[in-house]
């Protein structure tokens, strides 16, 4: 994840990544490293720049300045904050995510998820939860290396948040790095091995997830965890 | 001229099943669609093009092709003339008075439409698209080749309002088909001579026959848009 971690397995770095807009900079000498293997949660306030720094790691956007090396891109996987659905059925949607997939495999990866009976139903006609669910499994069945996820569980009931933490620790398990932002305390902390805090588009405290929330270092991380 | 009459007539054309006036119709059909056919043919990849890349000269084949837009038929008939005719540049093909020189008119005439409606289909579902698109690594080709298909039922649409525009269109298709009986004469031209010799109640008995084409056209797109939901579109 960062310099104070221990491993050497890194399967992504990022170094010095500037973000400027009208006059505003949005990310600020950003350097980060991920841990292969490891769960790590980006934190910090709405526009913190979580979602900016996720979109430049799995290269979405260019940055004014820095680099990100990594796996692939076929190797990355991201599921949107607002899942991105297309206009075909849910079987239609998964294969267009998963060219690779067969028909089979396409029912099992619905089934897992008990969406099963919806495959020839519009993928845009499922509720929100199901569409968030649909687009984990459609990033989850490409396995790939490094997984991104975007407040992946925002505006989802307890059921469909429950689906997806157990989806993201057998992806996890299963040796795929994620990346994820969160505003839920208790699922950073559920999730979460390592933790990035982000302020005003700069990192602000990078530190083992059980550290950072029992004895955080920077005052404005004090702060943030004072008002969660 | 009793306003019922025209009715009368074009019921009783439509049920005699008249040979020369259904050669107009399906002549009409032929041409118009034909002319539909490759405006999309060659205006969806255009309008695609032209919605998700940015390239020298961009502006300005926007500019020309909305220009395009409110051209009158009788100037796209005049300028396909001057092309086809003996003298012009592509007078070798000798198309003049010929279906064909109608249906080159016709696409010339569509294209716009098809260019302008795509291209704002295309932007709007490429600007919903577009990371995801990129998340998944995809090349120009597949990109297009999605948008092409998430954008069906816009594309349908598109179809129709060219398929309007051609079926209605009657200068361009008099000038350089020249309106010859049993051979370019279509429901347009029909119309139009009908009314020069004063056969009002004829003429408009046409323009209802025209009409029930159109809706039959409609009806058909109306039932295609619909199996378009078993493709998964939310129509």
């Amino acid at each position: 994840m960062m310099s104070e971690c221990e491993s050497t397995d890194i399967i992504m770095t990022a170094r010095d990544l500037t973000l400027r807009r009208d006059r505003m900079t949005l990310l600020d000498s950003v350097s980060v490293q991920i841990r292969r293997g490891s769960i790590t949660l980006l934190l910090g306030h709405n526009g913190a720049g979580k979602t900016l720094l996720l979109n430049a790691l799995h290269g979405l956007i260019a940055c004014d300045s820095g680099a990100v090396s990594g796996p692939p891109l076929a190797r990355q996987k991201m599921v949107f904050q607002k899942p991105i659905i297309t206009r075909r059925t849910t079987g239609g949607h998964l294969r267009f995510l998963c060219p690779d997939l067969d028909d089979m495999a396409i029912l099992d990866w619905l089934r897992s998820a008990d969406m099963d009976r919806r495959a020839t139903a519009p993928a845009r006609m499922l509720s929100g939860g199901e569409q968030q669910k649909l687009a984990l499994i459609g990033a989850l069945a490409a396995k790939p290396d490094i997984l991104f996820l975007d407040e992946p569980t925002a505006h989802l009931d307890f059921a469909a948040t429950k689906f997806v933490e157990t989806m993201v620790r057998q992806a996890h398990k299963n040796g795929t790095t994620i990346v994820m932002t969160s505003h839920n305390r208790a699922q950073a902390e559920r999730l979460g091995e390592d933790v990035l805090l982000l302020d005003s588009g700069r990192i602000v405290e990078a530190a083992p997830a059980d550290r950072f929330f029992s004895a955080p270092s920077h005052p404005l991380a004090r702060q943030y965890l004072d008002h969660l | 001229m009793d306003i019922l009459s025209p009715f009368q007539i074009a019921l009783s054309l439509l049920a005699a099943g008249d040979a020369e006036l259904m050669a107009i119709i399906g002549l009409s059909l032929t041409v118009s669609l034909t002319a539909v056919l490759a405006s999309l043919v060659i205006g969806l990849p255009m309008g695609a093009l032209l919605a998700t890349y940015r390239f020298p000269g961009r502006t300005a084949l926007i500019v020309v092709s909305n220009t395009f837009l409110g051209m009158p038929p009788v100037v796209i008939g005049l300028l396909i003339y001057l092309l086809i005719s003996r003298s012009g540049p592509l007078g070798f093909m000798g198309i003049l008075y010929t279906p064909a020189a109608m249906m080159l008119a016709q696409t010339v005439l569509v294209l716009p439409i098809s260019i302008a409606l795509s291209r704002q289909a295309f932007e709007s579902l490429n600007g919903e698209y577009a990371p995801l698109f990129q998340s998944l690594g995809l090349g120009r080709l597949d990109r297009i080749r999605a948008l092409v298909f998430e954008a069906r039922v816009a594309l349908l649409t598109i179809a129709l309002a060219c398929f309007g525009r051609a079926i209605s269109e009657v200068g361009a298709v008099m000038i350089v088909g020249g309106n010859i009986r049993h051979s370019t004469r279509v429901m347009t031209t029909s119309i139009a001579l009908a009314t020069s010799m004063g056969e009002l109640a004829f003429a408009m008995a046409l323009g209802i026959v025209l009409l029930l084409v159109a809706l039959t056209i409609n009806i058909a797109s109306q039932l295609l848009r619909h199996s378009f939901r078993n493709l998964g579109h939310d129509v």
